[in-house]
This record gives C-alpha cells, sequence and structure tokens, in this order.
C-alpha cells in the first residue's frame, strides 16, 4: 500500500486546496448578483434549448468510416516493429486482417457511403 | 508461448467457413435482390460447418493460437448446435425477410458474423477470446434486432438492447480486469492454477470478479435480474431474430458460462453454486409467473426463455462434469423445441404474433395446431417429447448430489414446472377449445415447413431417445 501513500497525499491535498479556495470565496466574497451572472456559463452558448437545426447522416457516415480506418493502422504499426520476428505468418495474418477490412471498405463504396452528396 | 503458426488456421474451420460465407454476401449485398439463393447457401455453409465440427476436426482436446482457442468435445457439441440452430433460422427467415423489406444479403452475413462469434465463445481458453466472441455476437445481433427499420418497434427495442447490452459488456471487462488483477492471468487454466497455488479462496476482490463475471454472463442468457431487455427485443426484433437470440444466442452464452465457472473458476465452485443457485431460482420464478399474464406471443416465450434460462442453469450450480453435461443436454433439446415454438409463430405470419391469433387454428390448421401442441408439451416438460428428457436429467443432477439445499432447488424447479404447464397449456386451450375468429393464415412456405420438421423431429427423438445426446454431451476437463 505504501507506493500509493503520495497519490493519496495528492489527492487530499488537491481536494483540501480547492475545497477551501471556494469555501472562502463563497464566505468572504462580496456578492452582487444579477440574471447574467446567475445563469450556468456554457461558454456563451444558450443553456437550455431545443435542438437547432438538422445535422446531415452523410458527417456521421465520414466519421465512422474514418474511425474504422484509422484503427487499422494503429494495428499496424506494432505488427511493422516485430515484422521480422513474426516472419511469413506475421505477413499472411495482417495479409487476413486488411483483407477483411477491405471487404468492409468496398461494401462502403459500393453502397454510396464515400459520395459527398 | 508459442509463435503464430498456420496450422492453428485449421482449428478455425468452421468458423472460418461462416466468415467466407458472410464476406461474400457482404461484397454482394447490393446485388443480391431475393433471399432465395442467399439463404440455400447459408444452410449449405452451416451444414458444412456442422460436419467440420463433428467429423474432420472431431473431439479430442487441441489447442490453439497460443491456447487462446481449445477444440474439444465440450466446444465441438456447442459448435454443432449453434450452426444447426443458424440453418433452421436461416430457413425461418427465408420468406419473412423479403416481405419486411430487409437486404438479404446484409441480414444472413449479420446472422453468420453473429454463430461465428458464438463458435468462438464457445472455443474460448482464454478471456479475452470468450469477450471478443461474445462481443461480436452482441453487436451483431443489436443490429439484427433493429434491421426491420421501417418499424419504429424495431428501432426502440434496438436501442434498449444496445443500451442494455454495452452496460452488461462493461460488467463482464469489470470482471475480467479483477480476474488479471487478482491472478495475473486471463487464461482459464492458469486461473486456476493461481487461484489453487496463492490460497485466494476468499479474497474479496475475487468475489467481485465472480460477480461481476456472473452478471455479465448472465445477461447473455437473459436469467433474471438481468433478463430485462429479452421481453422488449424479441417482441420488438422481426420473428426470426427473436427466434436466434432465444436459442443460438442463449446457447453460446451457456457454453461460455460452463467453461468459466468449471475450468477456470473450478476451486471456487461453492461461492458460483451460490450465485448461480440465486440467478436460476429467482430466472425459473420470474420467467413463469409473468409468462402467465402474458398477451403476446413473442413476449410470452421471452419470459418462457428466461425460464428455461434458470433450468438450463440447474445443472451448473452442482459444479459437477454430470451437471454440466446436463446443462449441455437441456440447451440442445431447448434450442429445437423453442426454434419449433417460434417457426409457429413465424409460420402464420402476423397471426401468430398475438395470443388472440391461436383462437380455433385446430379447426383452420390442423397440422400446425399439432405441431404446436408438440413444441408446447415439450416447453411444459411433458414426456415422450425431448423437454421432459432436459427437465429431467437437469434435476436429477442435482438430486444426485445428496445436498439438502440443492434438492430443494430441485423441489421448486418441478414446481414451477407445474406452474408452466397454464402458461403453454392456455395456448394449446386456445387452438383446440374456441372457435376461430380471424381467417385462415396464408398457407406456409416450404422453407418454414422444412424448418418445422427439422425442430419437431429433434423434439421427437431427443424425448425418445435421449441416451444419443447424453452419451456426446462430455463437460470440459
Amino acid at each position: 500500500m505504501n507506493e500509493y501513500m503520495g497519490i493519496a497525499v495528492c489527492f487530499a491535498l488537491a481536494g483540501v486546496i480547492t475545497g477551501g479556495m471556494i469555501v472562502l470565496a463563497s464566505t468572504l466574497g462580496k456578492k452582487k448578483p444579477s440574471a447574467v451572472k446567475s445563469a450556468p456559463f456554457e461558454c456563451g452558448v444558450n443553456p437550455i434549448a431545443l435542438p437547432g437545426g438538422k445535422l446531415a447522416i452523410k458527417f456521421y457516415l465520414t466519421a465512422i468510416l474514418f474511425i474504422l480506418f484509422d484503427v487499422e493502422l494503429v494495428f499496424l504499426y506494432p505488427w511493422a516493429v516485430v515484422f521480422r520476428s513474426l516472419g511469413t505468418v506475421g505477413l499472411v495474418e495482417m495479409g487476413v486482417f486488411l483483407g477483411i477490412l477491405m471487404v468492409g471498405y468496398i461494401y462502403a463504396w459500393d453502397n454510396g457511403a464515400l459520395k459527398w452528396q | 508461448m508459442n509463435g503464430p503458426n498456420v496450422n492453428d488456421m485449421a482449428l478455425l474451420l468452421p468458423e472460418l467457413i461462416l466468415i467466407g460465407t458472410a464476406l461474400a454476401f457482404i461484397l454482394a449485398s447490393r446485388r443480391i435482390e431475393t433471399s432465395s439463393l442467399v439463404t440455400r447457401v447459408t444452410v449449405l455453409a452451416s451444414i458444412a460447418s456442422v460436419l467440420a465440427s463433428r467429423w474432420v476436426l472431431g473431439f479430442d482436446y487441441v489447442e490453439g493460437f497460443g491456447g487462446m482457442i481449445i477444440v474439444d468435445g465440450y466446444s465441438q457439441f456447442f459448435k454443432v448446435l449453434i450452426a444447426s440452430a443458424l440453418a433452421v433460422v436461416a430457413l425461418l427467415s427465408m420468406n419473412r425477410i423479403d416481405a419486411e423489406h430487409v437486404r438479404a444479403g446484409e441480414f444472413l452475413a449479420l446472422l453468420l458474423l453473429a454463430s461465428t462469434g458464438m463458435m468462438l465463445a464457445a472455443s474460448a481458453r482464454d478471456l479475452l477470446t470468450l469477450y471478443l466472441g461474445l462481443e461480436l455476437t452482441t453487436i451483431c445481433s443489436y443490429i439484427l434486432v433493429g434491421i426491420t427499420v421501417e418499424k419504429p418497434a424495431s428501432n426502440e427495442a434496438s436501442i434498449k438492447y444496445f443500451l442494455l447490452g454495452s452496460f452488461a459488456s462493461a460488467l463482464l471487462l469489470y470482471g475480467i480486469s479483477l480476474t488479471y488483477g487478482v491472478t495475473g492471468t486471463t487464461d482459464f487454466a492458469k486461473i486456476s492454477l493461481a487461484l489453487r497455488d496463492n490460497d485466494l479462496g476468499g479474497n474479496k476482490i475475487l468475489l467481485a470478479a465472480m460477480g461481476l463475471l456472473a452478471g455479465g454472463l448472465a445477461f447473455k442468457i437473459s436469467a433474471f435480474p438481468f433478463h430485462a431487455w429479452a421481453p422488449d427485443a424479441y417482441q420488438g426484433a422481426s420473428a426470426p431474430v427473436a427466434a436466434f437470440l432465444a436459442t443460438a444466442s442463449k446457447a453460446a452464452g451457456l457454453a461460455a458460462v460452463g467453461r468459466v465457472c468449471l475450468v477456470a473458476f473450478g476451486s471456487e465452485a461453492y461461492v458460483l453454486s451460490v450465485v448461480l443457485a440465486g440467478l436460476a431460482a429467482l430466472s425459473i420464478i420470474v420467467g413463469t409467473v409473468i409468462a402467465m399474464a402474458q398477451t403476446d406471443m413473442k413476449r410470452l416465450l421471452a419470459y418462457s426463455s428466461i425460464a428455461h434460462a434458470g433450468y438450463a442453469l440447474l445443472g451448473l450450480v452442482c459444479g459437477t462434469t454430470d451437471g454440466a453435461s446436463a446443462t449441455m443436454t437441456y440447451a440442445f433439446l431447448y434450442v429445437f423445441m423453442t426454434l419449433g415454438a417460434f417457426g409457429i409463430v413465424i409460420a402464420l405470419g402476423d397471426r401468430g404474433e398475438t395470443l388472440n391469433g391461436y383462437l380455433g387454428l385446430a379447426e383452420q390448421r390442423p397440422r400446425t395446431a399439432a405441431l404446436m401442441l408438440l413444441f408446447l408439451l415439450s416447453l411444459t416438460g411433458i414426456p415422450p417429447t425431448a423437454g421432459f428428457v432436459a427437465k429431467f436429467v437437469v434435476i436429477q443432477s442435482l438430486v444426485d448430489t445428496g445436498q439438502v439445499a440443492l434438492v430443494s432447488l430441485a423441489v421448486l424447479a418441478v414446481g414451477c414446472s407445474v406452474v408452466s404447464a397454464f402458461v403453454y397449456l392456455r395456448v394449446a386451450v386456445l387452438m383446440y377449445m374456441k372457435e376461430p375468429q380471424e381467417l385462415e393464415p396464408a398457407r406456409c412456405p416450404l422453407a418454414v415447413s422444412a424448418a418445422l420438421a427439422v425442430a419437431a423431429l429433434v423434439t421427437v427423438i431427443g424425448g425418445i431417445f435421449p441416451g444419443i445426446l447424453t452419451d456426446w454431451a462430455v463437460a470440459p476437463l
């Protein structure tokens, strides 16, 4: 348990300092409330509003396709590092992996997911 | 640990057949107009997969992929079961998916991939492979439930299933990570060794890990209190999809529970049997009682499947190999009688979905009604149907242990079985003793009739010659 002591102290200090600041600010500070000040701050966006406007589904499709092929690339990096020790089998298995992903790519292409209308 | 070996690929032959077929369907999905050809190909592929599981690979114990995958009697038993259920579901869906404007290529590809995931889960020798297999299954199932996009109920069911399903997957993952934290491995055999050597019996984190794993897996077999998704998902989904979820999916979940309990946590059998006994008893009671109030046929079968998940777990409660093979027998027979009952629902079309649709069916369609009666008797557990044999073996395995708690659990199971007769025979009364109120249903397509014939055959043969199956159901070592 000793090795976690530092983290525990860090958590305790962070809690005490931030808690202390909030308590001090709310007890000692001057208060002049106004309607604008009382509203929850959300970067200038009206906090309560109905969902505005429609978002084209093509953004979603492009994003999901990006994630798909991005993850593929992530798998290629560690494979490239140990490529020599894996030998031919590694090459074949990566070929199978990429082949399956290509099927998905062709499916997306074939069904018009890549068309930006 | 050995490096990768191309020969290991041969161990996954049954899965590779299904994956290859699914990939071909995905590539051609836009050019597949109707379901007739692709369904035939799917049925052939699943038969090839059954043959590969049973006769090409055989039941010898072989490990592959550095101990991630195992091929033994247990895995092959479930692979044969899952692939046959896939073939029956494909037949049942043949005309239905065209009528519901679902693209046949995509539907069957998802069905094939979901089955592949189940087979991998049955073959898993490591918690991570198990998770991967089950996840492949559930992700495909979410889409299958919502695949009839024109029906709002289907979309709603899919979202509900997805939200609850991701919650359950998280439970499973927490369980896996805590197990790894305690034992330092995710390999079943090494977990079992670590538990024995380090004397981790009363470890609190281990208890939490087992609880989380049991919860995550209980969701997959829809055991109480992780059952809430099942009625909504089955009701919203297209009937063939509901049949698939109620049968193959549940069999794969039971395969996973069985191997995790017996192989990985075998030394903690006492704790697990308390957890499983709770899940089983509550599932049986809740499933049976709530099924009595249903007026929708798919919901009724959903609660029935919850109760049956409880009965199937009874074998694993014992923690013995005899108990595990009883559960395997139960899973096998349950799959076919439930497929049969769903098959009748599909054969009757829209009329089959509500309980009132069965009014006076015997007068209009005597053979369909007789088949339904067979499946209902089997679900109740009346001899000489398969349902009797299934219930008999699990209850016998409980009684054989001779422990008071387990014998009283057996008494509870028998009691609920009597109550369940009310649920199932109510449908029989509607069919045989009431006047018909609706027009005669359309003729049943040939593919559905073939699927019903297979289900009926297994239900009858399983009931008369139970020895064939019980010899074959070998528990994992």
